[in-house]
């Protein structure tokens, strides 16, 4: 296992070697130009290879169980020194922090946008009880504890929850990463795109956060610890706002939405 | 496994995680001489990362002991955060030292180990329907422009 663990770390390091040398690539698409980061890439490229089709003779060995297993399950501690570096972001912006803390605390509830948003989309393309599991949040760890111990996940608000989850681990990177800059041309504030890059997910965030700093790079040190310390927030209020105001408000729109439908 | 092998265990993710940052830093520097240098201070900086990330998990590990559920189920993510900015406050030259790692560099590997870790979801998309798709791009837009929106009014009327 050890020996296979060598293959990982090699082609690991090959791809953060090609996607850094694709370098930061800015896509006009209309007046909105589209900046790309070699983020995007190494994630892009390491789920093509880690296709089934792909996962063959040699490849086997580099996507092997063992080195997948490997990956999602230390990623986390793989993320550590990333949460380590936001501390020396925010620490040296505490004041202006602690001064505007109100703005970070209330905007904490745009985060029932997922309800207010994506509520009535769902319900208006049809579907139902799943729209309670993939609206009530982003879809991460908190939303699934709260699904599975309410509805289980074998149901129809679980597989509503667990379909968000897999989307997010897959696209949530790249979506944000393209996000926050076609925001950013809509006339927003970078300090408020910052403190709305926490959204709760460490890589969401980051990319978020990532394309802010590749678009405006005098601004770093704001960006990166109004980011951090907006996350570092959602995760204490995150689970708050779901039960108590996320999941109640969503109750309330659901039978006034699906009752309006029926008649 | 005993303690002291997981946390030697950790101690060696954590040490592939800022090896692969200095190397994409390295890379960068490569690429565009201009990026942030590689120096004495990006060294200790790593070394802060490194020691900080333990703490973390350290204090993750007493936490779970304690009787109130919200403490013991905060995440490492979280505890991570706040013993580094704790130290930072404490002292200038951890910010110093930290700041001289390229922000950046510490992204593209993390990205690199989410994408190999999802391998095995893909097939799960299969079984997700595309009306969930595109529920999902506005439950992510919904989140990320309630949040800018509210907080676009509250820096205006903190006059900012």
């Amino acid at each position: 296992m050890k020996n296979n663990l060598a293959y990982i770390i090699v082609f690991a390091l090959i791809v953060v070697f090609v996607s850094e040398m694709i370098g930061f690539q800015s896509i006009p698409i209309g007046n909105v130009s589209i900046g790309v980061l070699p983020l995007v890439f190494a994630i892009v490229i390491t789920m093509i290879f880690g296709m089934k089709f792909f996962r063959k003779g040699f490849w086997k060995k580099v996507y092997s169980e063992g080195n997948i297993n490997f990956s999602s399950k230390y990623l986390i501690f793989i993320m550590l020194p990333l949460m380590a570096r936001y501390g020396a972001d925010v620490a040296p912006n505490i004041r202006e922090i602690i001064s505007i803390g109100w703005v970070f605390i209330i905007q904490e509830l745009g985060n029932l946008g997922t309800v207010l948003l994506g509520l009535p989309i769902a319900i208006l393309i049809g579907l139902r009880r799943e729209a309670i599991g993939a609206t009530l949040g982003i879809g991460r760890e908190g939303e699934l504890a709260y699904i599975s111990e309410k509805y289980t996940l074998d149901s129809d608000e679980g597989r509503g929850v667990i379909s968000l989850y897999v989307i997010g681990t897959l696209f949530g990177a790249i979506f944000f990463s393209v996000f926050a800059p076609i925001l950013l041309s809509f006339g927003f504030d970078i300090e408020a795109l910052a403190m709305a890059s926490g959204v709760g997910s460490g890589s969401m965030m980051s990319a978020a956060s990532a394309t802010l700093v590749a678009s405006n790079p005098d601004m770093e040190s704001t960006i990166l610890a109004f980011a951090s310390a907006s996350q570092l927030l959602t995760s204490f209020l995150g689970t708050f706002t779901m039960i108590f105001l996320a999941a109640p408000l969503q109750q309330v729109m659901y039978k006034f939405m699906v009752r309006r439908d029926a008649s | 496994m005993s303690i002291k092998n997981q946390y030697v265990k950790y101690g060696l993710v954590l040490l592939l995680s800022v090896g692969m940052i200095l190397f994409t830093q390295e890379i960068k520097l490569l690429k565009d001489p201009t990026s942030t240098p590689v120096t004495m201070m990006t060294l200790y900086g790593l070394l802060c990362l490194w020691t900080f990330s333990m703490i973390g998990i350290f204090i993750s590990h007493l936490m779970k002991n304690v009787r109130v559920t919200f403490i013991r189920e905060f995440p490492i993510l979280g505890w991570v955060s706040i013993t580094s900015l704790i130290l930072c406050l404490v002292s200038d030259f951890f910010v110093e030292a930290i700041q001289a790692v390229d922000f950046l560099s510490i992204t593209t590997p993390i990205l690199t180990f989410a994408g190999i870790s999802v391998a095995n979801r893909l097939k799960d998309l299969r079984k997700t329907s595309w009306k969930i798709g595109i529920v999902a791009i506005f439950v992510f837009s919904g989140t990320y422009i309630g949040s800018a929106l509210v907080a676009q009014l509250g820096l205006f009327l903190s006059g900012n």
